[in-house]
């Protein structure tokens, strides 16, 4: 059997199914979507930063333009959920080409830039000049389309897709030519790889599932305001779920998510200034002791991690 | 090669500053198929900045690079690959996480189109990477990793293949073992530009030399000639006491 | 009225400028991003109302005490960190995420031991030793505000600007002036021919990490009389505006970090007084648009683009 055909097989599906079964067993359905979201945003900063490189610190901003696409395609155009979705995805999208000229940048300049870009994208999001159209900091209450169940199911079609981007990447020689940029992108060019637009269709495809997620995010919990949707916890979180696992892999990220949000709705919710100090210590940790994330752990025996 | 041969590529002209500094000030040459030419000269001469234009590192500012009848200078590296231009690294940067054979795999799929690929086992085993093949590039030696590069470039089926110190650092076998290679390259109808410090191994297997000096050409023709033009001469002594 | 926010900008700005420079000598030397710097201007804060509170003195002289405390805890926490985390595939990158997990941890420790209440010092405390040197010496006292061709400034306001220009001019001498500095400014342009060359490059950056967070935190001190209170959260925002500041004058480039606070707090007032309610989007739009337009500042020379 091809390799992506396995991975699909003995990861993507079973995985999916499990999130599809559980709600019926598990009461805490709240918690099953947020492991949805996560699973979504850390393979999204999978494709970006594992395949590509680009840390993108503001990634966030991609999940908030889509919960306010969202919302507004409810308010304003009175549009069922599941179209909402599809243009909070593209909105995510949009600004993905909006924000391509910071690929221009390297390294650190690009984290920056794109953090820079997401609080960009929250403060105007947020002004009260715009609360005509976004109701500024005041939030958004959306009545029409509350529906949990739905959403629910809504996340986990995009989880479906954004594990099968990863799965064509882990298996396909455009994903290795996206790893042959993000190692060298002159010695790339010299294979024959068009950089930049390699670059962009990863970008692209990490914003997409981004903004999907936020479009979801905002059907399921129907009242939010800007901080929320911006909160750079998305961020960070996703990046450091997909880094603790291992990136450029597909089990890196799900692996990660799993360990580090289980452990954080064991002891997050009671005190959060002490799970604070817990988490930075891990970070710390997880950079200096194991900075290419568990799988290297198998990887560095010469074992293959799908 | 028959000195009637079609040049695949005419550098006319190149012109390429660094703010004021002029690291190419109208050189002009060509290569036709099947040959070997090397690019010799002092430090600072030119000759990988005249790789880097070929290869569309840089736009040239001025001048023109024709590669089978088509204008291509300051065209994208990847569009270069595809028409059948490349090159080795000075320095290589094969993708280092990546295995041996993914490295290849790489350039397999995105290179030339309208040649038959080669056949990663065979690339494998005629640069002796085979037992290497599926460790990561990080983990190679120099002398791998120059191989490793080398292969990068011919897994994209190339016309022109452009070499920047390629022997530096091998041992004499080595030497005599990739200037066979080199050859046997030409002989199959490559075209090949080497730019090399080892005079010996520049005598061993090129068919004609451009001397570069300041960005220009000083002399051309083979090397054994060129060893006893006095200009030549005086850049090569005259600038570096050591050469 | 144009003078008023060109003058308060002036002493903004110079503020700014000691504000980010310290992260900019970090960036400089190490190639190490600092997402904690804002923490040890928080940190310095509260040793500023450590010295007011608790030992009942000017704040003024927190100064020389932070400078002192923070030089000692970056040679300590460089010693732990950095040359593990250089030692890793892209240093650059994960220091980034490591330095995120340090603030975490500093912003933790913080709430826990301090709560999340915002402190300030009565804004005429700052400077009173030097009034009443000055009543000693039988000059007439100045505790009110400066008045600066017509207008009133806060006397804090002016003894910040003051002891910024005297730090900045106190680190153009340590990298001009002495040995240990010019070694300095030689691993900033080569670190790899500066290791060639025998210099010591661990005790070079071992002290230009600790007198990088030494200058974060002699900041720190006068945070609450220029933005009128500080909590433990304080730090995320001053990393962003140091960002800002740090780019504007050129990454890498110290000094130039000075017209970079300047521009930044000109800017800052300017948009404050005439468009107050966009003026949250300007640090991170002047960012992205400098990063586009002019990577290497407004005085660098090398640019980094991909």
């Amino acid at each position: 059997m091809p390799s992506l055909a396995r991975h699909t097989l003995f990861i993507a599906v079973p995985l999916l199914a499990l999130f599809a079964i559980l709600p019926g067993v598990y009461n805490n359905h709240l918690l099953l979507f947020n492991f949805v979201i996560f699973l979504i945003l850390a393979q999204g900063v999978n494709i970006i930063y594992g395949f590509t490189g680009y840390l993108p610190f503001g990634y966030v901003g991609f999940f908030g333009a889509g919960a306010y696409g969202f919302a507004i395609m409810v308010m304003h155009f009175q549009s069922p959920a599941p179209l909402a979705v599809v243009v909070a995805g593209l909105v995510g999208v949009a600004l993905g080409l909006l924000l391509a000229p910071l690929l221009r940048l390297t390294g650190a300049y690009f984290a920056i830039a794109n953090l820079a870009a997401a609080l960009a994208v929250l403060h105007f999001v947020a002004n009260p000049a715009l609360e005509s159209i976004t109701k500024g900091p005041y939030g958004v209450a959306l009545n029409g389309t509350f529906n949990p169940t739905m959403a629910y199911n809504g996340a986990l079609i995009i989880l479906a897709l954004t594990l099968g981007i990863v799965v064509f990447l882990r298996n396909s020689s455009f994903g290795l030519a996206l790893q042959a940029v993000r190692e060298d992108a002159f010695s790339a060019s010299m294979a024959g790889v068009n950089v930049l637009k390699m670059r962009m269709i990863a970008w692209l495809a990490s914003a997409l599932v981004a903004g999907f997620a936020g479009g979801v995010f905002a059907w399921y919990v129907s009242v939010f305001y800007p901080d929320n949707v911006f909160s750079a916890d998305f961020s960070i979180f996703a990046i450091v779920f997909a880094l603790f696992g291992g990136v450029a892999t597909i089990t890196g990220p799900i692996v990660g998510v799993v360990i580090l949000y289980g452990i954080y709705n064991l002891i997050g919710f009671t005190t959060p200034q002490y799970f604070q100090l817990i988490y930075g210590l891990l970070i710390i940790g997880l950079v200096l002791f194991l900075p290419a994330g568990l799988v290297s752990l198998a990887t560095r025996r010469g074992w293959y991690v799908p | 090669m028959s000195p009637d041969a079609v040049p695949i590529l005419k550098v006319n002209d190149l012109l390429k500053r660094f703010g004021g500094f002029h690291a190419l000030d109208g050189l002009t040459f060509h290569v036709s198929p099947g040959e070997i030419l090397g690019l010799v000269g002092p430090n600072g001469s030119g000759k990988t900045t005249a790789i880097n234009v070929i290869s569309g590192l840089y736009a040239p500012d001025r001048g023109d690079v024709v590669f089978d009848g088509v204008s291509v200078g300051g065209m994208a590296s990847h569009k270069l690959v595809h028409r059948g231009i490349n090159r080795t690294f000075q320095i290589p940067k094969p993708f280092l996480s990546l295995t041996v054979r993914e490295n290849i795999a790489v350039a397999l799929a995105y290179g030339r189109a309208e040649v038959t690929p080669p056949s990663t086992a065979e690339l494998l085993v005629d640069f002796h990477l085979d037992a290497v093949a599926d460790r990561p590039a990080s983990e190679l030696n120099s002398a791998q990793q120059k191989m490793l590069d080398l292969v990068r470039a011919l897994a994209t089926r190339p016309r022109l293949l452009l070499l920047d110190e390629l022997a530096a650092g091998l041992n004499p076998t080595e030497l005599d073992w990739i200037a066979g290679r080199i050859k046997t390259l030409a002989k199959s109808g490559m075209a090949i530009i080497v730019v090399e410090h080892l005079m010996g191994f520049i005598e061993q297997i090129t068919d004609r030399v451009i001397v570069m000096n300041a960005g220009k050409e000083i002399f051309e023709g083979t090397l054994a000639v060129a060893v006893k033009v006095p200009e030549v001469i005086e850049v090569f002594l005259g600038g570096e006491h050591a050469a | 009225m144009l003078a008023y926010p060109l003058i308060a900008g002036l002493l903004f700005g110079l503020y700014f400028s000691l504000v980010g420079i310290g992260l900019n000598l970090v960036f400089g030397v190490m190639r190490i991003v600092n997402l904690a710097h804002g923490d040890f201007l928080m940190l310095g804060a509260f040793v500023g109302f450590g010295v007011f509170y608790l030992a009942g003195l000017d704040p003024l002289l927190a100064v020389p005490l932070a400078f002192a405390i923070f030089v000692l805890v970056g040679i300590f926490l460089y010693g732990i960190l950095i040359p593990r985390l250089q030692q890793s595939v892209n240093p650059e990158m994960l220091s980034i995420i490591l330095f995120f997990g340090l603030s975490q941890v500093i912003e933790a420790v913080m709430t826990i031991m301090f709560g999340t209440s915002e402190r300030s010092i009565p804004s005429r405390e700052l400077g009173s030793l030097i009034s009443k040197i000055g009543k000693l010496l039988g000059a007439s006292p100045e505790g009110g505000p400066v008045v600066i061709l017509g207008q009133s400034f806060p006397a804090a306001w002016v003894i910040s600007a003051i002891t910024s220009v005297a730090a900045i001019f106190l680190v153009y001498v340590y990298l001009y002036r002495t040995r240990l500095g010019t070694l300095t400014r030689a691993v900033m342009s080569r670190r790899d021919e500066a290791l060639a060359t025998g210099i010591n490059v661990d005790r070079v950056c071992a002290a230009a990490f600790g007198i990088g967070l030494a200058l974060a935190a002699i900041a720190g001190v006068f945070a609450p009389f220029m933005f009128g209170s500080v909590t433990p959260a304080f730090g995320a925002d001053a990393t962003v505006t140091s960002f800002v500041i740090v780019v504007l004058g050129s990454l890498g480039n110290p000094l130039g970090t000075a017209l970079g606070g300047v521009v930044y707090g000109v800017c800052y007032m300017l948009v404050q007084t005439y468009l107050s309610s966009w003026a949250d989007l300007l640090p991170y739009v002047l960012l992205i648009l400098i990063l586009l337009l002019r990577p290497s500042g407004l005085l660098g020379r090398q640019v980094r683009v991909a």
